[in-house]
């Protein structure tokens, strides 16, 4: 009876994509890509790079410059001009500047610049800030010590002051929430699908486009989302609301479309849950919406890029951080979600079968 | 001018087809009954009448408006009453209805008074409140058809309303698709997969089996041209001789057989005595074990036309 219910449940198990998805795919992908992000690239780890720029003949800073070239956690850029350090720095080509004025001497009050966009979140600025400060403390005393570095963001990065933790962090969650409308909207497609209401609208005089209208109640859950953060964690927009609209009505769009795409590759409700939870969490991830990016190793960080979550989630820290963001500022990541959604829906639309 | 004319719509999935070339007028206050098994093609050939699947070949008219080029007026002119129960069961009765009346247009009083219209058609004013899924499959019979309807088509098409229910249901739905035309004007095409319900409601009939369509006529016509009479015949012994025996007394269509017995079918050429028939199988060494007489009906009709029964098709 055993061996029976054993086969029974084999036989069962073997056809269940969803559950065969959930108990077997599921794991294995968050262990290859979370071993991937934490793991140093699997050894090829690079160095990050460090713009600097020093007075020649100081000795002080050749110490410094020295102490950071041969740690092994950084390659040093030489440059020749502050402007051109700040313009590596706010065009994201080199992780920090370091800029040692003439007669560079912390004990007498002239402390390096470190050139940091101070907008970043502090999980990624930390680490960077600690290690550079501490390679040049030691250079010159033999450890670590306060006041070696001044940070400063770069020319036109206009952080946001008095950023607190949470504005830092609702960008990501609500990216990797909002994404989650896509499994309400595929089990919605899925279920209208199975009890014929479909049916009944596609007789109805309304377009098909039309249909999916319904389903834009992911502007709700946004503004739900960015309501809270604005009333109970004091979130603030920096940049310009038009474009954080622009962003939130191309985003739900992109969600929805997916929700589409997913239905159109399940048969049921569980199939959308399985399939559509490893997709939105596999996204999540890559696109940064749990671990910042730049925290991951290079080649992670291009794959994040094949997702919308990482465009989205780089517009809203761009408009939410940054004092004075314009629609031309995030217009990139703005139609980078769009033509995101765009597919989605074509692709979904050309496979999702409306009739049973 | 017919309120639906379709010229020549059929319909391919792939190499299979589903629905060959299909005819069809349905005159102003008729209620049409288009009959078939399970897999004949009649939900396919709906589908396509009221524009939500694409023919492969073939073209629709309702209410003089072109389904493929004057899509919107056609579409409004319909009233689809799906086999599925097409409603949403969390929401109740009058939710439903407000949604699907808003998606044919329908607005603040003029919505509200066809909602209380459509609720007293379906019996359910006094539960108009309530969850769908709190209602009987029958309740929601009566909404899914009342869903179809309140935006006033000119043509409802419905397709199979009595599946599961019980029969104050059934009676009730018989009653509002009676009073559609009655009292409404709007034409009816029905379709089901039982007989007696065709009978009962249909002044015409088209008969589909496997994707095309085998006769078209008022019932009565259908039942003096094809019917005729059928015998079902239970027997024991060797079912092939007896098939054969019986062959010369008519159409004998052998519907179960064992190493010892059957049933069958015998539709008569001209009347056939029991007697006859009891001598015929006795002499090819069976027995009897029972007989039963079917009056000439849509069963026998469709049986005389397909060379088989509507219960081999369900089986």
């Amino acid at each position: 009876m055993i061996v029976a219910a054993i086969r029974k449940e084999m036989q069962v198990l073997l056809r269940d994509r969803s559950a065969l998805t959930s108990l077997f795919v599921l794991p294995i992908v968050f262990m290859v890509v979370f071993g991937s992000i934490f793991s140093g690239d699997g050894g090829a780890a690079r160095p990050r790079l460090i713009a600097v720029v020093r007075g020649q003949g100081d000795q002080r800073a050749a110490a410094a410059v020295n102490a950071i070239a041969t740690s092994g956690l950084f390659r040093v850029r030489e440059e020749v001009r502050r402007e051109r350090v700040e313009e590596l720095v706010a065009d994201e080509d080199v992780a920090a500047g370091l800029v040692f004025p003439p007669g560079f001497d912390p004990m007498a009050g002239v402390p390096a610049e470190l050139i940091i966009d101070l907008g970043a979140s502090p999980v990624v600025r930390g680490p960077l800030q600690g290690a550079l400060a501490g390679l040049v403390g030691r250079s010159m005393f033999g450890a670590a010590a306060p006041d070696v570095l001044v940070a400063r963001s770069p020319h036109g990065a206009r952080p946001l002051s008095g950023a607190s933790a949470f504005q830092l962090l609702i960008p990501g969650n609500a990216v990797l929430f909002g994404f989650f409308l896509a499994l309400t909207v595929g089990i919605s497609f899925v279920e209208e699908r199975k009890s014929g209401t479909f049916r009944r609208l596609l007789a109805a005089p309304v377009s098909r486009p039309v249909l999916l209208l319904y389903y834009l109640v992911g502007l709700v859950q946004m503004s739900f989302l960015f309501g809270l953060g604005a009333v109970g964690f004091g979130l603030r927009v920096g940049g310009s609301v038009l474009a954080f609209a622009l962003l939130t009505a191309v985003m739900v769009f992109a969600a929805v479309s997916l929700g589409l795409l997913i239905a159109s590759f399940s048969g049921t409700e569980r199939q959308v849950g399985a399939i559509g939870s490893v997709c939105l969490l596999l996204m999540g991830l890559l696109g940064g919406g749990m671990v910042p990016r730049p925290l991951m190793p290079h080649t992670m960080q291009t794959i994040g890029l094949f997702t919308p979550h990482a465009w989205a989630l780089e517009g809203y820290y761009d408009i939410l951080v940054r004092q004075g963001t314009g629609i031309g500022d995030v217009v990139r990541e703005i139609l980078v979600v769009a033509a995101f959604g765009i597919g989605f829906a074509l692709v979904g639309s050309l496979r999702f079968r409306f009739e049973r | 001018m017919a309120l639906l004319e379709c010229r020549g719509l059929g319909k391919d999935y792939g190499a299979l087809r589903a629905v060959e070339a299909f005819d069809l007028d349905v005159e102003e206050g008729e209620v049409f009954g288009l009959l078939g098994p399970n897999g004949a093609g009649k939900t396919t050939t709906i589908s396509m009448m009221c524009g939500v699947v694409t023919p492969s070949r073939g073209s629709v008219r309702v209410a003089g408006h072109d389904l493929a080029r004057d899509s919107f007026a056609a579409r409004r002119a319909i009233g689809l009453v799906p086999q599925d129960l097409a409603l949403y069961e969390d929401l109740s009765a009058r939710q439903n209805l407000r949604f699907f009346g808003g998606i044919y247009g329908l607005r603040a009083g003029e919505l509200a008074a066809r909602i209380d219209w459509a609720l007293g058609l379906a019996g359910l004013m006094d539960r108009s409140t309530e969850p769908v899924r709190r209602f009987s499959g029958g309740m929601k019979r009566r909404l899914n058809l009342a869903a179809g309807l309140l935006h006033r088509p000119r043509l409802v098409i419905v397709d199979e309303p009595t599946v599961g229910v019980d029969l104050q249901s059934r009676n009730h739905i018989f009653a509002t698709i009676r009073a559609l035309c009655a009292d409404h004007g709007m034409s009816v095409l029905y379709t089901s997969h039982y007989m007696e319900e065709v009978e009962l409601l249909c002044q015409r009939v088209a008969i589909m089996d496997r994707g095309r369509e085998v006769a078209r006529d008022s019932v009565e016509g259908l039942i003096d041209r094809h019917g005729g009479g059928s015998l079902e015949v239970e027997f024991r012994g060797e079912p092939g001789r007896v098939a054969s025996a019986l062959g010369a007394l008519g159409g004998v269509v052998l519907e179960e057989q064992g190493a010892a017995g059957g049933r069958l079918r015998l539709r008569e050429k001209e009347p056939v005595k029991p007697g006859a028939v009891v001598r015929a199988v006795e002499a090819a060494g069976g027995e009897v074990e029972s007989l039963c007489l079917s009056k000439p009906s849509l069963e026998t009709v469709f049986l005389a036309l397909t060379g088989h029964s509507m219960r081999d098709d369900e089986a």
